[in-house]
């Protein structure tokens, strides 16, 4: 839920990169720390485990400075990617105001993102909020990997809803910003 | 239940909240007191201690509380609504209000815990009709924020600050 303070002149929404383990959830957020305007974020937080898997979210401040007399600040999560963390992904769901869906386009990571997104549904109903009118957008992120998926079958089977949707390299940077500034749009749309 | 997409806080309103915070913290002799939003938003916050950090404070603290109510889940236990963190120099005590917010009150050894329990209440009952003015209030405030223009330079600014 986006806060609006209107006595401190501030914004603040909150965007969630969901997605299965190794996606490149991460690897988006780390893409944009190194890339922005250092005077644009505040330090990305990780909760890691000794593996540098995401244990618990990953969080990283922007701000886009001041817009209309009004400081509008968006903060990125990320959720844990690996199965057994469904109930933490919940946690950090809350009170998002928007999501994007990284999917690995990998063939044999298929059925997984079927399921993760699958999941995220659920998860979005268990929270009472109403994914059809929802600030969502699809990543088809690992677009060089040998057994990428074409995008149209990406599109066909995990993109029913037919949101806003982006080819990346994450791990090069490439379709990171596009993702972002959709969404950040998409966001502020709905306000 | 569908949840409200946005909460605005007037000037009237976080009037309020600032001097029941700082109230707070004064009564219970606490380091610093803030008012988060479960989604890990500051609010507000009083006290100097936390100031710097209050932004990853409120991410983390919110991710705490949320995690919680997951365990109370698999205990069959409706939520936990109230959180001791407990340290060598600094405690954390977090409690909910409505669902929605969370109130932190941050103190050192030289405060009783009891002291803190029973004055968190207090005033989160207090924050309680706060919030719920706030939220029949949000839909009337927000049109004199988010107009047109404010989109639109909203957009470009996005388009100028997130690009490769």
């Amino acid at each position: 839920m986006a806060l609006i303070n209107i006595a401190t002149h501030e914004i603040h929404c909150k965007i969630v990169y969901y997605g299965i383990g190794y996606c490149g959830k991460t690897t988006n957020l780390q893409h944009v720390y190194k890339s922005i305007n250092p005077q644009a974020r505040g330090e990305m937080l990780s909760i890691a485990t000794e593996t540098e898997r995401t244990l618990f979210f990953d969080f990283l401040p922007l701000d886009l400075g001041t817009v209309h007399g009004f400081r509008t600040r968006f903060h990125l999560y990320t959720v844990p990617g690996q199965i057994l963390y469904e109930r933490t992904r919940l946690a950090v769901l809350n009170g998002a105001d928007g999501i994007v869906f990284v999917v690995d386009s990998q063939a044999e990571k298929f059925e997984e993102n079927v399921q993760s997104i699958a999941e995220l549904e659920m998860n979005m109903r268990r929270i009472g909020k109403d994914m059809g009118n929802f600030p969502f957008v699809m990543q088809w992120n690992k677009r060089d990997m040998p057994t990428a998926l074409p995008t149209m079958v990406l599109e066909r089977y995990l993109n029913r809803r037919h949101v806003p949707s982006f080819e990346a390299i994450a791990s090069e940077g490439k379709g990171v910003f596009a993702t972002l500034r959709s969404i950040s749009k998409n966001v502020m749309a709905q306000l | 239940m569908e949840q409200l997409t946005n909460l605005v806080i007037s000037d009237r309103e976080l009037t309020f909240i600032s001097s029941l915070l700082l109230k707070l913290m004064n009564d219970t002799n606490a380091t610093s007191a803030m008012l988060i939003d479960k989604s890990g938003q500051v609010v507000h916050v009083q006290g100097m201690g936390t100031r710097r950090n209050a932004t990853t404070l409120g991410a983390l603290l919110a991710g705490v509380f949320s995690s919680s109510r997951e365990v109370a889940r698999l205990l069959d236990e409706k939520d936990f609504r109230n959180i001791f963190q407990q340290g060598v120099q600094e405690n954390i005590y977090t409690s909910m209000i409505e669902e929605q917010w969370l109130l932190v009150i941050i103190f050192d050894k030289l405060t009783h815990i009891g002291l803190v329990k029973v004055l968190s209440k207090k005033a989160s009952d207090e924050l309680g009709r706060i919030l719920e003015r706030v939220r029949t209030d949000t839909t009337r405030t927000k049109s004199s924020v988010i107009n047109l223009q404010f989109r639109s330079s909203v957009e470009d600014t996005i388009d100028l600050l997130f690009r490769d």
